[in-house]
């Protein structure tokens, strides 16, 4: 059976932390009883309350006294709310501090918009310097936290709800930094669909799944240094890039890869503008959004213009 | 390099003293000589801190386990002062203070060697300290986290969320200096968001509290020494722009851009 994001972030950092003392793992309330971490690793493990400026602080504190510390709360609570511990802490200081966020995007569904994160690449993009991976699956999510703890850099990593996904195939030497071609490779695609996260991913999945003139690549790492290492690769495909992200449009993967490729064509599928103000599943409030299947398949159309793809 | 001496090694209580406040004299000329610049400096909370700081830095210098913070970064210059004076950064921060291309910005500079955590961003200096107290604790080390903070940043909200985590995780090992001047940027502190029953408050986080001068060098030494099994808050009465007269107790002096020939006449005038 597999696990949710973030039920794998749980399981794999407790494991991880057996065979390494330097890990720490900080709650701000939001862990949920019965803490894999917690049990296995009771002294290293903090749930530090409804506190996520000083919690991210604190980490940096541990971070300078040699600890690797894991921060988990939800997206809005991290990238918003504690923006200004986040720029300090781990843009400009570059402390050793792993942020885990769950909830990104619209994930909350019915939770409503305090509990949705629509902005968060955008801000923590705009702080330079910290690693930016949105996992899709139980396998990439337990991949991007081995590779974080294994790094000296700030991570954030952007996770969804409940969800419960099978990762893509992914060779095992493979780091989560390199991209993933579904399917056999193939250059000069009429169209490269990009993949930011879950749904984004899970929706590419059933395109490339019916449509022979596109070519899907997955992203799980969307920080600025990792976006300008795939522009080679990126070029190898196509010309014409369709970018489909749980995310606002402004400060969105698709816009830094416009101004990275400027002599190509770079289209988003994103959330849009409108406030997301009714309840529903994750699905529902998507579709208020404008996000699926549906419309992007009609962008896909609109893109392709006559012939179609 | 500087000219004053040492003081870390053992030497008599006295001696020990009167070195202290020599080399606070020498720290509040160079403050006086940051206020001179092209930039001007925070001198009022700068002069206020720095008896505090040297006396901090005094006694843990050479203790690796321990991080000493000034969260009330606008009175780097008062840092800047310290960490040259006990030869931790070689270069005199008053020479390039505020210029294109220095790292001895207005604000503390983490690019410059023990300045851990750049401050001015009032509030974060608190958790940073608790964090690597939490760290020296999980690590069964017997390292603090030194904090200097001001009364005005108490107004911050983060500082009372970094207290609720510090009594609720027992963070015993932290030090809260704070410099009660009185003043902050527009005016009195109590004029704009008083700060009443300090002692209580931190009493009611988990602290043990003592009160002292925060120009009193003994004092500041004693209170240091004390041993206790819970966070102690020292709160330490201050004077704005202590030393110089023409500016003491007067929250204008917040900052200052002060000709050479006024710096001049501040330094002779020091006790």
């Amino acid at each position: 059976m597999s696990k949710s994001g973030r039920e794998s972030y749980k399981d794999e950092l407790a494991k991880l932390a057996f065979n390494n003392e330097r890990i720490i793992c900080i709650e701000a309330d939001l862990g949920g009883k019965n803490h894999p971490f917690e049990q296995s690793h009771p002294n290293r493990f903090f749930n530090l309350g409804i506190a996520e400026l000083a919690s991210i602080d604190i980490a940096a504190g541990l971070a300078e006294a040699g600890f690797i510390p894991f921060f988990s709360t939800f997206a809005s609570f991290a990238a918003v709310r504690a923006a200004e511990s986040i720029k300090l802490a781990m843009g400009y200081m570059e402390k050793n501090i792993k942020i885990v966020a769950a909830y990104g995007g619209v994930s909350g569904g019915w939770f409503g918009t305090t509990h949705h994160c629509l902005e968060d690449i955008a801000i923590i993009q705009s702080f330079q310097n910290i690693r930016i991976a949105c996992p899709h699956g139980e396998l990439e999510t337990r991949r991007v936290i081995q590779e974080a703890a294994e790094s000296q850099e700030p991570y954030y990593i952007r996770l969804a709800r409940n969800a419960v996904y099978d990762s893509l195939d992914r060779a095992e030497e493979s780091s989560c930094k390199d991209i993933l071609i579904e399917g056999a490779v193939f250059t000069n695609a009429k169209l490269c669909l990009i993949s930011i996260g879950e749904e984004a991913t899970e929706l590419c999945k059933s395109i490339a799944q019916v449509n022979d003139s596109v070519v899907h690549a997955h992203l799980c790492y969307v920080d600025l240094a990792s976006l300008k290492s795939y522009i080679g690769d990126l070029q190898q495909l196509s010309d014409t890039f369709l970018v489909v992200e749980e995310h606002r449009a402004t400060g969105s993967s698709a816009s830094n890869l416009a101004l990275l490729m400027p002599e190509c064509k770079v289209y988003s599928h994103d959330c849009g503008e409108k406030w997301p103000i009714y309840g529903g599943t994750h699905k529902d409030v998507l579709d208020y959004l404008g996000f699926g299947l549906e419309p992007l398949q009609q962008q896909i159309h609109l893109i392709g213009g006559t012939d179609g793809f | 390099m500087n000219n004053i001496d040492t003081v870390y090694e053992p030497i008599p209580h006295s001696e020990h003293l009167n070195n202290l406040v020599a080399i606070t004299k020498e720290a509040r000329k160079l403050i006086i000589d940051m206020a001179a610049s092209e930039t001007g400096c925070h001198i009022g909370g700068s002069l206020s801190v720095i008896d505090l700081l040297i006396g901090v830095y005094s006694k843990y210098v050479k203790d690796e386990n321990t991080v000493i913070v000034l969260s009330k970064g606008h009175t780097a210059a008062a840092l800047y002062a310290t960490l040259y004076l006990y030869d931790l950064i070689e270069d005199n921060p008053a020479e390039s203070y505020g210029e294109k291309g220095s790292l001895f910005t207005g604000h503390p500079n983490h690019k410059l060697p023990h300045i851990p955590f750049s401050t001015g961003s009032l509030g974060h200096g608190i958790p940073y300290a608790a964090g690597w107290a939490l760290g020296q604790k999980i690590k069964n080390l017997d390292g603090l986290g030194i904090v200097l903070g001001g009364d005005g940043e108490l107004q911050e909200g983060l500082c009372w969320e970094t207290a609720q985590i510090i009594q609720a995780k027992a963070i015993s090992n932290f030090i809260y200096i704070v410099d009660c001047n009185g003043g902050q940027n527009d005016g009195y502190v109590s004029d704009i968001s008083p700060l009443h029953n300090l002692r209580q408050r931190f009493e009611s986080f988990g602290f043990q509290v003592e009160e002292i001068d925060g120009h009193n060098m003994e004092q500041i030494l004693a209170a240091l020494e004390l041993n206790h099994d819970k966070p102690l808050a020292l709160l330490a009465t201050t004077i704005k722009g202590k030393g110089v007269e023409a500016i003491e107790g007067n929250p204008d002096a917040h900052y200052a851009k002060i000709p050479e020939r006024v710096a001049s006449k501040w330094k002779r005038s020091l006790v």
